[in-house]
């Protein structure tokens, strides 16, 4: 970095910024500014061009300058307290909250929104934040792992929504609405909310920003100072996560600009927390205000809204990615068995597969009447051999396939928090089908199948050849997945924001729905997951070695790329085969691996024989609580599975790292 | 007000009223042996009820009296769940004889139709004459159930009743109307293009006040400002309206200083469905021609 760069800093950066949102601003207001100059102030009468110009087209600018801002600033706060490039309100989770808040108020209790969508907007946030914080605190908030934690968090809120719009099929746009912010405005009254809220939040940093400051020293620095690191960290965070539900409140989730601006100001040169703040807030405003007059004369000339966050996520998610690649990848804690491990007795094997049985023949019998009452089938077998047969056995085999999957990719990553979900597989799958709605059509059940696998195996290989260059860096390929699912979001955010009918039908593909699995199909399963657990025991050396480091793998003579690209085919493969039964989050590649390693198992032969059998138990529990927790109203597997396994898996991962 | 209008019939129209009302109460008398049928879309389910070949199950009943209203659904209508997760076991046990989908729900066939034929039935698609898929709608399920007759006095009523709502709402001269749902304080939903309430403004002859374009779907969304005009018209929204939604906007200026605000030139009518057939057609009619009667005076 040159001498004359560094005096620069951000500045070049945010003049050409500024230049191009200049030219924007002006192509925007150009036609009613001559307008408005042009006619008598009291000309009488509405003048509907001059009222739009000052009440909507001039408060939506400011309010995309504001909003740009406030989110850029709470960004900066976050990824210097954390210490961590990719921290931001996006990846921590917490716009997912406070819009997942505002969706369930919208259902459940529209009052609330009346007394304030920022309360609202501020507790979903506040939840969801600290369970991220919560999720890694024991790990010292190291910058993989929180994003991982982040996104867990984001999807959980997302199956969350999408069960509510499925429920509530009729309120879909009003649910999904908020998810990709709009800028619209007709007023200046949220504006002036806004500026006065993000004030006061910014007085309230004011006195912490010397302490924080002190923060780059390191925390054994800063603890010299006498400073309570923890304590500084969660005020600062608090204040950010609240500046950004603020916002959320106002004109919903505006993706990534609170990512993307402080990266931006920090490779520009930006050094000091001060100058961080300050560059922040300027190329998170201007690179706001550039999307939104983008949107404004583009969708000009599309019959069809144009949520604002929603563009942003798509253009801010492949950021992502180039981030990604100038960060040194992390030492995230082993999943391999300590030297001297010794697994617990098999005498527990017996009593694991006893529960499953008994599970299956409990999830065969008991079901629900048509009057809704509990009820053993007595004399009507068909319902036990035709629907609940084939729908039990498929969630069975999926969630096998999906543990078996977890259980690889989590040794070859060498870090825990690695699944299916997060490696951007079902994201893929998801885009593919999303896309073939928006372009062909209508496909039938098989279609979607054949395109989703055709998705996940066309990211699988996007990752792979991202991966080569690091020689499948673990922690770039996790990364590169959460780009890759931000971005499938974006996609169906627009598609559910506008109201598309056809939206409804890829929220129900995307909600894992085993209700009418044919026989065929479920004993197609069955098999796969056969296949993959024979896969993956004849694979078992590598998955015992690769967890202890390459250094370690190398010396006992593995051919590491090679080792890497077979397991990273095999859980891709495996996760590609549940996806048409289980549809893409379902958190089980997470969740199963991790109960076994609660059990006690270490050796890859217990640990995927154990994993598979635990996927399969929550399935089939998952699949019983659907089909008869909200009788007659059948709930998606796939979709129940998510919402009982994040929990599930907070709980797990909390545990543990007490413990250790 | 049905008084009034009674003169406005022509003698055409009126005798294909008097078919329908004949018909329908003797129900299932056209057909000797009652059908049992699922319908797993609304707009099929709306004209099943008009045809009197009531449907045994449905989806989402449980909503249906909050967004159609009318008819109100008979006490045994049994609730089959979302429409993208039927309650496939339930179904199966009521044994239907015909299962009717629309493209909205044909993921589900292929598990349908273990329990029973499946029919599926195109419910929305553009088209040049104002209802020709709501009519058409109408004679594909009347030759399917075997109730043709009543199909044809359905649609003779229907457009006997359109035609008398025409006729009332021609002495009016009733501005034109911009029809909206709010989806939250700063968005709403316009609706023309190539929908069912557009069918039935060109039915009745009302002019829209939302000339920019719409969607294949026939509807446009907004922001609320797309809606500012200097042009005197009529604002019909339908509810629900969300609650915080007026109290915002009457901090607007953009919004309070509108004629059309202004002059208190806004109705909030009662849910219709959207993707609904000559049922909904004929509800929607009904409902905004009382409503430009009664502003009128």
């Amino acid at each position: 970095m040159t001498d004359g760069k560094e005096k620069l800093g951000p500045a070049p950066l945010a003049l050409v910024l500024a230049l191009i949102a200049g030219a924007l601003v002006l192509a925007v207001v150009h036609e009613p500014l001559m307008a408005l100059l042009r006619t008598p102030r009291d000309a009488g009468g509405y003048d509907a061009g001059r009222m739009v110009f000052l009440y909507a087209t001039l408060p939506r600018l400011a309010m995309a300058v504001l909003c740009g801002a406030g989110l850029a600033v709470a960004g900066a706060i976050m990824q210097f307290v954390l210490r961590n490039p990719l921290a931001s309100p996006t990846t921590l989770g917490v716009e997912a909250g406070a819009r997942v808040a505002l969706a369930i108020a919208t259902v459940a209790a529209p009052g609330l929104l009346g007394l304030g969508r920022d309360l609202v907007a501020i507790s979903g946030s506040a939840i969801t934040t600290g369970l991220v914080f919560l999720l890694v605190r024991r790990r010292g908030f190291e910058p993989v792992a929180t994003v991982i934690a982040g996104l867990i968090v984001g999807l959980f809120c997302g199956a969350l929504a999408a069960l509510l719009g499925l429920v509530e099929a009729r309120q879909m746009t009003a649910v999904f609405l908020w998810g990709s912010g709009s800028l619209s405005q007709q007023s200046w009254v949220p504006f002036s909310g806004l500026a006065l809220r993000l004030g006061v939040a910014l007085l309230a940093l004011l006195p912490l920003l010397r302490a924080l400051a002190v923060l780059q020293l390191g925390d054994d620095g800063a603890r010299g100072l006498g400073l309570s690191v923890t304590r500084l960290r969660v005020v600062a965070i608090a204040i950010a996560s609240t500046m950004t539900a603020f916002v959320v409140s106002m004109v919903g989730v505006i993706g990534f600009v609170g990512l993307v601006a402080p990266a931006l100001a920090r490779l520009a040169g930006a050094r000091r927390l001060g100058e961080q703040l300050a560059w922040s807030a300027l190329l998170g405003a201007l690179i706001l205000l550039i999307t939104d007059a983008a949107v404004q004369l583009f969708a000009g000339q599309l019959s069809e809204f144009l949520p604002t966050g929603a563009v942003t996520a798509v253009l801010g998610s492949p950021l992502l990615l180039f981030l990604v690649r100038r960060m040194k990848p992390s030492v995230p804690p082993s999943v391999a068995a300590p030297p001297g491990w010794n697994d617990p007795p098999a005498a527990r094997a017996p009593v694991v597969l006893a529960g499953l049985g008994l599970l299956v023949v409990v999830a065969l019998l008991v079901g629900r009447g048509p009057t809704g009452d509990w009820s053993l089938p007595f004399g009507s077998w068909s319902a036990v051999a035709v629907w609940r047969l084939p729908r039990i056995l498929a969630s069975a085999a999926a969630g096998a396939l999906l543990a078996l999957s977890g259980v690889v990719l989590q040794r070859l990553t060498r870090n825990e928090l690695a699944s299916p979900e997060v490696l951007g597989v079902s994201a893929g799958a998801l885009l593919a089908v999303a896309l073939s709605l928006l372009i062909f059509g209508q496909l039938g059940a098989a279609g979607d199948a054949v395109t989703a696998v055709c998705g996940g195996m066309v990211v699988l290989l996007l990752i792979l050849a991202l991966g080569r260059r690091s020689g499948f860096a673990p922690d770039h390929m996790l990364l590169a997945g959460i780009a890759v699912s931000a971005l499938a979001d974006a996609l169906v955010g627009v598609l559910t924001a506008v109201g598309d009918p056809r939206a409804m039908r890829l929220l129900g593909w995307m909600s894992g729905s085993v209700a009418g699995v044919s026989l065929q199909a479920a004993v197609l399963t069955m098999l796969a997951a056969l296949v993959a657990l024979i896969a993956a025991l004849v694979l078992r050396r590598w998955l015992e070695i690769l967890p202890l480091g390459s250094e370690a793998a190398r010396a006992l003579g593995v051919n590491l790329p090679w080792a890497r690209l077979s397991l990273l085919l095999l859980a891709a493969l495996t996760s590609t085969a549940a996806m048409p039964i289980l549809g893409p989050v379902t958190f089980i590649g997470l969740v199963a691996p991790h109960i076994v390693m609660t059990l006690g198992l270490r050796q890859s032969r217990s640990v995927l024989y154990a994993a598979a059998g635990t996927g399969a138990a929550i399935m089939v529990g998952a699949d019983w609580l659907a089909r008869t927790v909200s009788f007659p109203l059948q709930l998606p597997t796939g979709l129940v599975a998510a919402l009982l396994g994040a929990p599930a898996l907070m709980l797990l991962l909390n545990r543990r790292g007490r413990r250790s | 007000m049905r008084g009034k209008s009674k003169s406005f019939l022509t003698r055409r129209t009126l005798v294909g009223a008097m078919a329908w009302s004949a018909l329908v109460p003797g129900r299932g008398s056209a057909s000797p042996v009652a059908q049992r049928v699922a319908a797993l879309d609304w707009a099929i389910a709306e004209t099943l009820f008009a045809l009197g070949e009531p449907p045994i199950a449905l989806v989402a009943a449980s909503d249906w009296d909050r967004f159609v209203v009318e008819p109100r659904l008979p006490a045994g209508t049994v609730d089959i769940g979302i429409q993208q997760e039927v309650n496939f076991e339930l179904l199966a046990t009521l044994r239907p004889d015909l299962i009717l989908t629309s493209p909205f729900s044909q993921d589900q066939e292929p598990a349908l139709a273990r329990i029973g034929p499946v029919r599926r039935f195109i419910v929305f698609e553009p088209t040049e004459t104002p209802l020709e898929r709501p009519r058409a709608l109408t004679r594909e399920l009347g030759a399917l159930l075997k109730a043709e007759r009543q199909a044809e006095a359905l649609i003779a009523h229907t457009d006997a009743q359109l035609a008398a709502c025409r006729a009332r709402l021609a002495r009016l001269r009733p501005p034109p109307v911009l029809l909206v749902g709010f989806l939250d304080a700063r968005h709403v939903r316009a609706y023309g293009g190539v929908g069912l309430y557009q069918n039935v403004l060109d039915t009745l002859g009302l002019q829209n006040a939302w000339t920019k374009p719409s969607n294949a779907w026939g509807f446009a969304t907004t922001g609320i400002e797309g809606l500012a005009t200097e042009r005197d018209v009529r604002l019909v929204a339908f509810q629900p309206v969300p609650p915080d939604a007026l109290p915002t906007l009457a901090q607007s200026p953009l919004w309070r200083e509108l004629p059309f605000v202004k002059a208190g030139h806004m109705s909030i009518l009662p849910p219709v469905l959207m993707f609904g057939a000559l049922p909904a057609a004929l509800r929607f009619a009904r409902l905004i021609t009382s409503e430009l009667e009664r502003v009128a005076g």
